[in-house]
């Protein structure tokens, strides 16, 4: 599943980034890398964008950026 | 002595610019946002009797850059230029700031590190040890907090200590052994070696597809080959230094055990050697473990606190996040427009008029000075640039707001919830802060669109922005508002804040409809939501002073001297000379005359108008004080049509859309090209123009019945609302499953894109 698949608030683990060009490797050099925890802190008002929570940071993604976080629930 | 150039690079938002004023005593911008700086500063300062060259740089997250600012600071850490670089990191997401310094220190340049926000961590009552990192990445560690006070000589020592003693940096970064490096040297190496790039450093970057470094090292069909052959390596590089990152953070930030330790710990920071530093810590370790089922409780405390805060919750509430961000900003306006900044306006006004004026035109007068003389310096000088100083309280007022707004990092959540209505016009979160950097000074606000990593949303942000009103605007609104509206002007005001944000969004979606250079489709948006920060009165009044000076100074030379020549012009004539008292034409009088024609239907077709209105294109204040220099302040001169309020309301609209300023044509031309320059030109007089003629129409409508234009008014807001529901209907019949169009032409074609992914 991906990251619009996720609840709000409850913790999840990247698997990996899908696509390709600027968009993942901002997404790969901010630190979505395999194995590391994120959580959705909130949604936009207007909904399409969301707020995600990872090591230590806050970041704004609209869904397209956020369809390409593959997750998988914590263990 | 000699003399270094030294380059200051990190993460934006983590306080470069706040940093690089500490150690030059400058008044750069600083904000609580990302991409506050897009250009490179320097400035030299003296330190220990040497020369060192200070240069700030845009915020970047990696040497592989996103965006055109960060493309400056890339460029700039690329040519060597710099003999150090101090490297600056936030404590509060170390982990992504040692990113790039592992990037700084793969390219072996020397560096410093600054672990900045050190303020931040003590709050919440943790300690770094950053002796442990310093230990593995072999490179000085400097722990400060920039914002408030920080030991910049001793930072400096370092830093120079460090040129003077720099050898190759003798860190090990064993990740890189977990990377085909090797294999890729062995392709790629001749052609490193003649882009000018270190082979290994140029291996790294070749793994991590960087379409920069691929591009200068020319690779052939067959080399490109090789490299594909050896799979998606991006994921993995960063993957690995990852790993690496949080191997060697692991335990460095942990709780000061108690108060009395912390405040040890604080003392012997900077003295004591490394070995005794080393037991420190490790009696530190062993109380730790007492303390550690009290930090699985804060643990799951922390998490909460990074998610949505207490103020977010309310602030980014789905129903009160839009009525509060427009409440905030009338708020704003009114203190600025109406209660406070009026009362000292009226202040400064009253002193000018008895302390200045009056003796002064008395005393000219008394000596005997030529009439034409008395004018000049009467209705010229001091009623036209002290027309405009009078508005010093408002601008510091608004730049006071602005400050706050930026500096608590409300702002960027601002961008966050206005995405989803800029999303739909092509543009992103992050146009908002462009444009709302727009209500201070459109020229620089322009420049601030750099930091938009999309050319086609760059374009668009650059040529919406002139139409948010700028700072310079205001005396225009606040002197002709006062005059025709007295109580309702702060009203009024805001009304056309309002207009002209809403001309700019209205201007957005047509251009992403109907224009095809400026459409720019689907575009990805990701941005770091800083934490809220506490405003420190010193940054603000910083803010405040840097626009006050500004101000100061343009209404000491731009301001003064167009005063001095537009009185001069509009006072001589070609043949007679001073023109008062005589049947004689000025100069501008046949000149501004000639396009006087044009602005007859909004009822101020004369050539005062027009000439206050030619000259506001120097600068914006200019149309104010070459209204109250030419007319002495007699509104009824300029609006001589059969309606002069209503006219009045026109010219404010009117002076709201057309040209800023030259200064921001430049700044356009800057960002987004001669071309594009020409139409922002014809763009603003054109909706200038358009808006002003339906606004008056409308107006009109309201004067000549009032039954008539409250009916049409009705008509229209049913007309709409039944179109907006027929086209709504109609496109959610068509609806497009795979992107957000709602019209549905694109389902073929949307199809076709998707299909190989899956």
């Amino acid at each position: 599943m991906t990251l619009l698949d996720a609840q709000v608030n409850t913790k999840y683990k990247v698997c990996g980034v899908s696509g390709e060009g600027n968009a993942r490797r901002r997404l790969l050099d901010m630190g979505f890398t395999p194995e590391c925890s994120l959580y959705i802190a909130g949604v936009a008002p207007m909904g399409g964008t969301v707020l995600v929570g990872l090591r230590g940071f806050l970041v704004a993604l609209r869904e397209d950026a956020a369809s390409l976080i593959e997750i998988k629930a914590a263990s | 002595m000699a003399e270094y150039t030294v380059s200051l690079v990190g993460n934006p938002n983590v306080g470069k610019t706040s940093l690089y004023n500490r150690i030059t005593h400058s008044l750069e911008h600083v904000g609580n946002w990302h991409g506050v700086t897009v250009t490179e500063v320097s400035k030299k300062i003296m330190f220990d009797h040497n020369t060192v060259n200070m240069v700030d740089l845009p915020g970047l997250y990696s040497l592989s850059v996103y965006s055109l600012e960060e493309g400056i600071s890339r460029d700039r850490i690329l040519d060597k230029s710099s003999d150090l670089i101090i490297n600056i990191c936030e404590v509060n997401n170390l982990a992504r700031n040692l990113y790039l310094t592992l990037q700084l220190l793969e390219l072996d340049v020397p560096t410093v590190l600054v672990v900045n926000m050190m303020d931040e961590l003590k709050k919440q009552g943790k300690v770094l040890n950053y002796r442990k990192i310093e230990k593995v990445l072999k490179i000085p560690i400097v722990p400060m907090s920039a914002k408030y006070h920080s030991d910049v000589h001793l930072l400096m020592q370092v830093a120079l200590d460090h040129i003077q003693t720099h050898g190759a940096n003798t860190v090990n970064l064993e990740y890189l052994e977990k990377l085909p490096l090797d294999d890729v040297i062995s392709i790629i190496g001749a052609n490193a070696a003649n882009a000018g790039f270190v082979p290994r450093w140029a291996a790294i970057k070749v793994l991590e597809n960087d379409s920069f470094v691929l591009e200068k090292l020319a690779l052939n069909e067959l080399q490109t080959k090789a490299l594909k052959a050896m799979g998606d390596m991006q994921a993995r590089v960063a993957q690995v230094r990852y790993e690496f990152i949080d191997k060697i953070t692991e335990g460095a930030i942990s709780r000061s055990v108690s108060d009395e330790h912390h405040e040890m710990h604080e003392h012997t920071e900077h003295n004591v050697p490394i070995e005794q530093e080393g037991e420190l810590a490790e009696t530190h370790d062993k109380k730790d473990k007492h303390a550690r089922h009290h930090n699985k409780h804060k643990k799951s405390e922390r998490l909460k606190m990074l998610g949505f805060s207490r103020i977010d919750k309310i602030v980014l509430n789905k129903y009160l996040a839009l009525p509060i961000f427009l409440l905030v900003m009338a708020l704003i306006f009114v203190l600025t427009f109406g209660l406070v900044g009026k009362f000292f306006t009226w202040l400064l006004e009253l002193g000018i008029d008895k302390l200045i004026y009056a003796p002064l035109t008395k005393w000219l007068v008394k000596i005997d000075c030529p009439a034409w003389i008395v004018g000049l310096v009467g209705d010229g000088i001091i009623q036209g640039v002290g027309g405009i100083l009078v508005f010093l309280p408002q601008i510091v007022l608004l730049f006071f707001f602005l400050a706050l707004l930026e500096d608590s990092g409300y702002i960027s959540r601002v961008a966050f919830m206005t995405d989803g209505i800029f999303r739909k016009i092509g543009l992103s979160g992050r146009s908002a802060f462009t444009m709302l950097m727009g209500f201070g000074c459109s020229a620089t606000a322009v420049l601030t669109a750099r930091g938009l990593e999309d050319d086609t949303m760059r374009k668009k942000t650059v040529l919406l922005t002139p139409f948010m009103s700028c700072s310079a605007r205001l005396p225009v609104y606040s002197t002709v508002a006062a005059a025709f509206f007295a109580a309702g002007s702060p009203f009024i005001i805001f009304g056309m804040y309002v207009l002209g944000a809403a001309v700019a969004l209205l201007l957005a979606a047509l251009f992403e409809k109907c224009i095809k250079p400026l459409k720019s489709g689907k575009l990805s948006f990701i941005m770091e939501m800083p934490p809220y920060r506490f405003p420190t009165a010193e940054r603000v009044f910083q803010i405040i002073w840097n626009n006050a000076k500004v101000f100061l100074i343009r209404v000491g030379t731009v301001i003064f001297a167009l005063n001095v020549i537009v009185w001069l012009l509009s006072n001589f004539s070609f043949t007679a000379g001073y023109t008062v008292g005589k049947d004689a034409r000025s100069i501008l009088e046949i000149v501004s005359g000639w396009i006087a024609p044009v602005f007859k239907p909004f009822g101020f077709g004369n050539w005062k108008a027009v000439t206050s209105l030619l000259s506001g294109l120097v600068a914006k204040e200019v149309v104010i004080s070459s209204i109250e220099s030419l007319t002495s302040g007699d509104m009824y001169a300029i609006f001589t049509g059969a309606h002069p309020s209503l006219s009045a309301l026109t010219f404010m609209v009117f002076t709201l859309l057309y040209v800023p300023c030259v200064a921001t044509l430049v700044a356009i031309r800057k960002e987004a090209g001669i071309k594009w320059m020409f139409f922002s030109l014809g763009l603003q007089i054109g909706v200038a123009y358009v808006v002003s003629l339906v606004f008056y129409g409308i107006g009109l409508l309201y004067y000549l019945n009032k039954g008539v234009f409250i009916g049409s008014v009705i008509v229209a807001v049913v007309a709409t609302i039944c179109v907006a529901v027929l086209v709504g209907r109609i496109r959610g019949k068509n609806k497009c499953p795979y992107c957000s169009s709602g019209c549905g032409s694109c389902i073929k074609k949307c199809e076709k894109k998707s299909e190989p992914k899956k």
